[in-house]
């Protein structure tokens, strides 16, 4: 297939970052606890446990979301979406005719899930939540007709649902939108909030680790989940250095491949993830020697981080690159993965400081990478990698180079 | 539209009326029969709202592999069936060039209540990893990217009312960037007892406001009184018009324009007193330098709220010669309102292009402001 786009297309540029994680509320909080190796993996405290193998979580702080300052009424996912997207825009001072001019793509997986499961468990246990309010905003979408309005924007709407690759490709098809000229900026990323059948259903399937999960360990027993929201304002590279704007990092390229091989395991070989990282190099035009770190999806589960291995050597060769996982940090933050470690990744190379691996004691011999663990460390590097996967055999990665 | 054209070599539905290719669509809409009848699949009788567009199950049985079937939820059985449908039609085979777009309202409901139950039932000892996975609005893609072998890019929209034109939207773009060779895009849904339940309850089906002339899917009609659900699914296959020429499909129309764009507006609710400036109509138009559209479908199903914004909307933007395409058409009386509908109105407007009806409108609207247009076009 021939390079994508063609030639002659505009280059996009991250000029906005909103985060809401375990953490806390702000950019400057995720970027403080990435730095510092701070593993944000606790006691599971917004839903019953008893009884389940793993009973823990990386949830975003109450204090946190009560500094948020919005109504309870509205689904936890819909408030930290709402402050991170917010935070984007405002970091990105796009003025705001611009702005609302803007495109919308949410990647989302749970929707207001956490309080629809609070109404449908009341009404199937004989206490019925009179409001069912929660059941407006149970779907994914729900996020987006809630951004949009608030926001106040007109550019195309969508709310992408890739499992866990959602936030990344949120990102991508907002890049997409720019480089086709049909909107001059965006507002990409994904969101989701612990709900129970998230925290179930990856019990079930005996994926979660009873203690915080250990990407690349040898003993490594699964992921941990987590929850947060994380928006990038995407911009064309011109206009925004025309009005004066600071960008953050350029998406120098994306890939976006199916695996078509199984609904929840990975291909075996990371065929699809090889494809996806090639494909993203390609279209930033670069060789993989330009990559100096790559964001691994990383998530704990001995068949993911095999797979994610096998295909990083096929592509950087044994060693060829630094590699390390957030999700060791923040949790498995499902839909919102993509788009919080896209901005991890962006965050390590404007401070020339890649984020650790928590947890790592014993790099498993089939992961041939130096991991990083434990601390972080300082690097001079002009490029990186961030790999987002999931379940439907869906791979999204993402090239960001310095502006 | 910017980058490569992109035609439609390809075509499968599985609804309340038909299941099949480019002919089976064809033959159904010009029978014009509606598949709106008594809900079979669960007890209504409590219920003000009774009628539905079931697609039914023998016929779904015969197009699934018995094996596959007894492993796959509903939904995505629908999916599947028809997206081999829509491949077999358009002759053309998997691989990395291959994408695939998936427009859904619900997703698969069913799996996430039997989930929930087992759980219930049994505490933890009583949840399904093999029910888990299908509580993943993207399983039905999954599904149907291992069936037909997409490799390239598979993307679930999660979206109301105009779920599989927004699809097919989305999936024109990735051909028309170079993104995929080829996409097959549409969208589905399928009936869900508890959803049907819950919206009759809350007075957003038909008969929602009531009136003389009862139950029924009316859009536009002065007596409109709420949707009727119906569910199916229905996929196109979307490529440049090079590669289709090259392998030699028979091409049935060309997508001439796609735009999608937002009319901000409250969560669920069907008005705006913002100017829409994003109006993808207007872009259409612009990109036409004018040139009329000689038939229009819209995505109004009955719902009084809907209906009326999309008149007011239509009727904005589509001036002078195009003026009297509004009200549009709308194919919800035939099929009933589902997350496939979007699509399958692409659908018939391709078949009306190859027919020699002109240039076709494909108009979206859905409670929220997400709003959809796209050209389409005779093959050249």
């Amino acid at each position: 297939m021939s390079r994508p786009g063609g030639g002659g297309r505009p280059d996009v540029v991250v000029s906005g970052l909103g985060v809401v994680s375990p953490y806390g509320a702000g950019t400057k909080s995720f970027w403080t606890g990435l730095a510092a190796g701070t593993c944000a993996i606790k006691p599971i405290t917004l839903i019953e446990t008893e009884g389940f193998r793993s009973r823990i979580a990386a949830e975003i702080p109450a204090e946190a979301m009560a500094s948020l300052g919005y109504s309870r009424r509205r689904s936890r996912a819909d408030r930290i979406a709402l402050a991170a997207a917010r935070e984007a825009l405002a970091d990105a001072g796009v003025p705001a005719e611009r702005a609302r001019e803007a495109g919308l793509i949410v990647g989302a997986v749970g929707g207001g899930m956490l309080e629809g499961e609070e109404w449908y468990l009341g009404e199937t246990r004989g206490r019925p939540v009179r409001s069912i309010r929660a059941l407006r905003s149970i779907l994914p979408f729900s996020h987006a007709e809630t951004l949009g309005w608030r926001l106040g924007l007109v550019g195309p709407k969508e709310t992408v649902v890739m499992a866990c690759a959602s936030g990344g490709a949120s990102i991508a098809l907002g890049a997409d939108m720019i480089r086709q000229g049909v909107v001059e900026a965006a507002v990409v990323g994904g969101v989701d909030a612990l709900t129970r059948i998230c925290f179930m259903g990856f019990n079930a399937l005996k994926l979660l680790d009873p203690t915080p999960c250990r990407p690349f360990d040898r003993d490594r027993r699964g992921m941990s989940i987590g929850e947060a929201a994380a928006f990038l304002v995407l911009e064309e590279a011109e206009r925004c250095r025309a009005r004066g704007g600071r960008a953050h990092a350029l998406l120098a390229g994306y890939g976006m491949t199916t695996d078509a091989h199984h609904v929840t395991a990975p291909h075996p070989e990371g065929e699809g993830m090889i494809r996806a990282m090639r494909m993203a190099l390609d279209d930033g035009g670069l060789e993989p020697r330009a990559i100096g770190y790559v964001n691994a999806h990383g998530t704990g589960t001995p068949q993911n981080d095999r797979a994610e291995a096998l295909a990083l050597r096929q592509v950087f060769g044994e060693g060829g690159v630094l590699v390390s996982s957030t999700k060791s940090l923040v949790g498995h933050t499902m839909a919102a993965a993509g788009s919080v470690e896209a901005a991890a990744t962006i965050l390590a190379l404007q401070h020339g400081l890649l984020p650790p691996t928590a947890n790592l004691e014993r790099v498993d011999s089939e992961v041939p990478f130096d991991c990083l663990p434990g601390t972080a460390r300082p690097a001079e590097i002009t490029a990186a990698l961030s790999n987002s996967f999931g379940f439907g055999g869906q791979n999204v990665s993402l090239v960001f180079t310095r502006p | 539209m910017s980058g490569s054209r992109v035609v439609v070599t390809g075509l499968g539905t599985v609804n309340a009326s038909t299941a099949g290719g480019r002919d089976a669509l064809a033959g159904a809409l010009a029978l014009g029969r509606s598949a709106i009848a008594p809900v079979r699949a669960f007890a209504v009788d409590d219920l003000a709202s009774r009628l539905a567009a079931e697609v039914d199950e023998a016929t779904l049985a015969s197009l699934v592999d018995r094996d596959a079937a007894r492993r796959l939820s509903r939904i995505c059985r629908l999916g599947l069936a028809a997206c081999v449908l829509a491949v077999r039609d358009a002759d053309i085979e998997g691989g990395p060039g291959l994408g695939l777009v998936v427009g859904t309202e619900h997703g698969d409901f069913t799996s996430s209540r039997d989930f929930a139950q087992g759980f219930l039932r049994r505490g933890a000892a009583g949840l399904s990893p093999m029910i888990f996975p299908n509580t993943v609005m993207n399983t039905m893609a999954a599904v149907a990217a291992i069936a037909i072998g997409a490799k390239a890019p598979s993307i679930t929209l999660n979206q109301s009312t105009v779920a599989g034109d927004l699809a097919v939207a989305r999936g024109a773009r990735l051909v028309a960037d170079g993104r995929a060779e080829a996409v097959v895009a549409g969208g589905v849904d399928e009936l869900f007892e508890d959803v049907y339940r819950r919206l009759s309850q809350m007075g957003a089906l038909s008969p929602r406001m009531g009136g003389p002339s009862g139950e029924g899917c009316r859009p536009f009609a002065p007596d409109h009184n709420g949707p009727v659900l119906g569910e199916g699914a229905t996929f196109l296959v979307l490529e440049s018009p090079e590669r289709a020429r090259a392998r030699g499909a028979r091409v049935i129309a060309e997508i001439t324009e796609a735009a999608w764009g937002n009319v901000p507006s409250a969560p669920y609710s069907a008005h705006s007193r913002r100017i829409d400036r994003g109006s993808p109509v207007a872009r259409l138009l612009a990109s036409r330098r004018g040139r009329p559209f000689a038939r229009c479908y819209g995505a109004g199903n009955g719902d009084p709220d809907v209906d009326d914004w999309e008149r007011a909307l239509l009727a904005r933007d589509l001036r002078g010669p195009s003026a009297d395409l509004v009200p549009p058409r709308s194919l919800a009386p035939l099929f009933g309102q589902h997350g496939g509908l979007g699509a399958l109105r692409v659908g018939a407007a391709a078949l009306d292009t190859e027919r020699g009806a002109g240039p076709v409108l494909v108009h979206g609207i859905a409670r929220g402001g997400c709003r959809t247009a796209l050209a389409i076009g005779a093959a050249a």
